[in-house]
């Protein structure tokens, strides 16, 4: 017994205090099978991994500007953007008839909106020197405009229908399900094999901490962060392929809910916004957690404004965890050290 | 009524279970200024913090003015009279003087609002009394570094202070400054104030003080009065062996090989055209006083900052554009004189600081950094510059003391062999016996063929180091010293007037 507790200090203890989220999750996890009907289905897991895969690669790319100190307010943006021109073009252009070469088409363009947004972002931080908060609103406000202004062109309601069934097939439709929770792992894998194991990640939280000794230690910190906007937004429109073809639909309003998902499993998740600290893995348990919420409390019948109220708790609870745990760490690091 | 003001007894700490004083007996007289120092690590500051209300003790006693005291937060020891000077004074930029002076607790009028009037009067009372050069209304930000000590003194004051703790006090001060403050701690000390002046400069505590306590391993190596002991029995006793070489001997040859040429740089007014080359093996010192454009110059060189004008050659090719990177790639490297802000990573692992600048070299062409050759470098780094660190994968370097930061600095450079090396003040806030390892490394860099340029507001070290020095005024240089003609008050003639 004596045995196990100390494998349990040593192994589990540190693992937990680094990701507070854990935990949670788990006792979550069980709290749902055990008082939440219906939720611990083969159907209802299904679904809520397929809520969750979408909301993960998105928040991937989020992951890499807040860790970089930054915000990208447009990933949602961007995702309602690709949907309904995605959607327009297998649906309602010229193109449609020809689902094989109508698809492919709509699939470039959809990633094409999300690098070209992430590039403006990128250029507008660095060259025009904005901070990226308000470069990011700047483009949210403009490109969700366009998404609606789009939509009200093309469409006499706020969403576009008729898309070709073989394109379902990236929204996990019947027994391809596995198919966007595949897409959503590889594009984590990415992400955390950018961030751990190259020189680019390294960057990226060199910079997040401080990018002027990070300029003077000869780091391309503008280049850095123009390569991870178009990331951020290069993710946001891989999201928007999967969102859009699990609606199956080209929405106005898609990324409306979204926004705020996004944001709140980055920061539940346990990264910092102050930059440099935290990474996927940790974005992976605040995506799982969330849509853990969202689904159970689908299940329950309780409202989206709820479900907001619990969300924003939830934002500061981690905030607070996040400071008892990283003080109290502070403070046996400088305990071990003589001189402090 | 004796005339102790503070006396400490056995006082004992422990982190995680590491002793770090082991029974301390310390004790201040009332108006005295009473010098402390001790190498990074002797547990100066924890001593101060217990004092200070900071940490608390795991056994001991203190007695302040006769009474018991036992300080639960540093309010607390504010309150009974006790204040700390430290190196940064902690004002806000954003505020103005009389702001600050107040800024824990305004004086309210009888409706509830700030007493703007009675703040306004008792700043001016205050700076009167120091004849500052300000206005209660002026902005901190707009303060030199010696005026904002003089607000934070007299902030102290205000509250009553017995006792006034300086720790490092003129790290950031000008020549001129550092000297108002002198002439400040000794008015202080005709009031009666009880003075604890922490310092790495042995001259200024003999000039000062009237007691030397020293502090090493977390010990009172010895308390004397100053005209019972010299300044090499004082380091010998600091260091706990004879200093006999404060400086390090190594043969090295100077080649022909100009490997940095500057012409004519200019640079906002505040370097007005300088020209400097530094050869292969050379160490040149850069003197000058306080805002001379020492580091204006250095940054400039290195491409933190566009220079105006002027040409600039490393390693013979001509640079038009320069930036750090570009720097870097022609095999230069910079220490700043900003540790904190320009330096280190501070709440990054030692071993993120160390491979910041060689990671680029362990990459392969995906981008993926060679982790196991990382560590073998971080390693050798640790062996070779003796950086005491237990864990370099998760400590993070603040928890470092200075000059063991200062070596993760240096490390994080060295690592790449550089044939140009550009040192920004890289002995300040460092301890005696961790400047003979910095003044190792630079003169075994030089050994190996590289130039560096070595600014420093310390004569003696450059002396004792350089090979040639130049001397800066007013983003001009004022002279060229060659090591046969080193002499202190020449060199520090041309700092001052600009002529020897």
């Amino acid at each position: 017994m004596n045995e196990l507790y100390a494998i349990c200090k040593r192994n589990v203890w540190p693992v937990f205090r680094d990701m507070p989220i854990l935990p949670l999750l788990i006792v979550s996890f069980i709290v749902a099978i055990v008082y939440v009907p219906l939720f611990f289905t083969l159907d209802n897991l299904r679904n809520y991994l397929l809520q969750s895969s979408d909301l993960l690669i998105i928040s991937c790319g989020l992951t890499f500007v807040v860790l970089n100190g930054g915000i990208d307010f447009s990933v949602t943006s961007i995702l309602t953007l690709g949907s309904v021109v995605g959607a327009y073009i297998m649906a309602l252009s010229p193109l449609a008839p020809v689902p094989a070469c109508s698809i492919p088409v709509a699939i470039v363009v959809m990633m094409g909106i999300g690098l070209l947004v992430g590039v403006v972002n990128g250029l507008s931080v660095t060259k025009l020197k904005m901070p990226s908060f308000v470069a990011t609103l700047a483009t949210q406000l403009i490109v969700l405009g366009l998404a609606v202004q789009f939509t009200s062109m093309v469409s006499d309601t706020s969403s576009i229908a008729g898309l070709p069934e073989a394109f379902f097939v990236l929204g996990g439709e019947g027994r391809f399900f596995f198919v966007p929770i595949l897409i959503a792992f590889s594009v984590w894998l990415v992400s955390y094999w950018l961030l751990g194991r190259t020189i680019f990640g390294k960057r990226v939280y060199a910079i997040g901490v401080n990018p002027r000794v990070s300029f003077i230690s000869g780091l391309p910190v503008k280049r850095t962060i123009v390569l991870l906007m178009v990331i951020s937004g290069l993710f946001a429109g891989v999201a928007s392929i999967i969102a859009t073809a699990r609606n199956q639909v080209g929405m106005s309003s898609l990324g409306d809910k979204m926004f705020l998902t996004t944001i709140a499993s980055v920061i539940v998740g346990g990264t910092s916004t102050s930059g440099g600290l935290g990474g996927v893995h940790k974005t992976l348990l605040g995506v799982l957690f969330i849509t853990l919420l969202n689904n159970a409390m689908n299940l329950l019948g309780v409202g989206w404004y709820t479900m907001m109220i619990v969300l924003g708790v939830l934002i500061i609870l981690s905030a607070v965890s996040s400071y008892l745990l990283s003080s109290r760490a502070g403070w046996t690091w400088k305990r071990k050290v003589a001189d402090v | 009524m004796s005339d102790t003001a503070l006396r400490l007894t056995d006082v004992r700490k422990a982190f995680s279970g590491v002793e770090v004083l082991h029974g301390l007996d310390f004790d201040l007289r009332k108006g005295e200024v009473l010098g402390l120092v001790g190498e990074n690590g002797a547990g100066k500051s924890s001593l101060m913090n217990i004092v200070g209300g900071v940490l608390p003790m795991d056994s001991g006693t203190m007695e302040l003015f006769d009474e018991p005291y036992a300080p639960r937060s540093p309010s607390y020891a504010t309150e009974k009279g006790i204040a700390f000077i430290h190196q940064e004074p902690n004002l806000f930029t954003n505020l103005t003087v009389a702001e600050n002076m107040f800024i824990d607790g305004f004086p309210k009028t009888r409706f509830g609002a700030i007493d703007g009037k009675a703040i306004g009067r008792i700043t001016q009372d205050c700076i009167d009394r120091f004849s500052l050069p300000v206005t209660p209304d002026t902005k901190v930000e707009f303060l030199s570094a010696g005026i904002r000590q003089m607000v934070e003194i007299s902030k102290a004051l205000m509250k009553n202070a017995r006792i006034m703790i300086f720790d490092e006090p003129t790290t950031s001060l000008s020549r001129r400054e550092k000297e108002g403050l002198f002439k400040t701690i000794d008015e202080l000390k005709q009031r009666g104030i009880s003075i604890v002046y922490i310092s790495h400069i042995i001259e200024d505590v003999f000039r000062l003080c009237d007691r030397i306590t020293v502090l090493r391993d977390g010990l009172i190596a010895g308390t004397s009065p100053v005209s019972e002991i010299s300044e090499n029995e004082l380091i010998k006793r600091m260091v706990g062996r004879e200093m006999t070489r404060i400086f390090p001997s190594i043969e090295k040859t100077i080649s022909d090989t100009v490997l940095l040429e500057a012409t004519s740089i200019k640079w906002q007014e505040r370097v007005n055209g300088v020209s400097l080359r530094l050869r292969a093996g050379e160490i040149v010192g850069l003197y000058g006083l306080m805002g001379a454009g020492r580091t204006e110059l250095a940054k400039v060189l290195f491409g933190v900052e566009q220079r105006d004008h002027g040409e600039l050659a490393i390693n013979g090719r001509a640079l038009s554009h320069v930036s750090p990177g570009v720097c870097i790639g022609e095999n230069a490297a910079f220490i700043t004189e900003d540790r904190h802000n320009e330096g280190l990573l501070t709440t990054k692992s030692v071993d993120d600081n160390l491979s910041l600048v060689k990671m680029a070299d362990l990459t392969n062409r995906v981008g993926v950094v060679n982790v196991g050759e990382r560590a073998r470098y971080n390693r050798q780094a640790i062996k070779d510059l003796q950086i005491k660190v237990a864990d370099p994968k998760h400590q993070l370097a603040n928890s470092l003391s200075g000059g063991n930061q200062q070596k993760v600095v240096f490390g994080k450079w060295v690592m790449k062999d550089p044939k140009v090396f550009i040192l920004d003040e890289p002995t300040r806030g460092v301890d005696v016996g961790a400047k003979f390892e910095i003044y190792s490394i630079i003169v075994n860099l030089a050994k190996r063929g590289s130039a560096v340029l070595f600014i420093s507001s310390e004569i003696q070290e450059l002396i004792g180091t350089c090979d040639r020095i130049v001397v800066m005024k007013d983003g001009c240089i004022t002279g060229d010293v060659p090591k046969s003609e080193f002499d202190q008050e020449r060199i520090l003639q041309m700092a001052l007037q600009g002529q020897g």
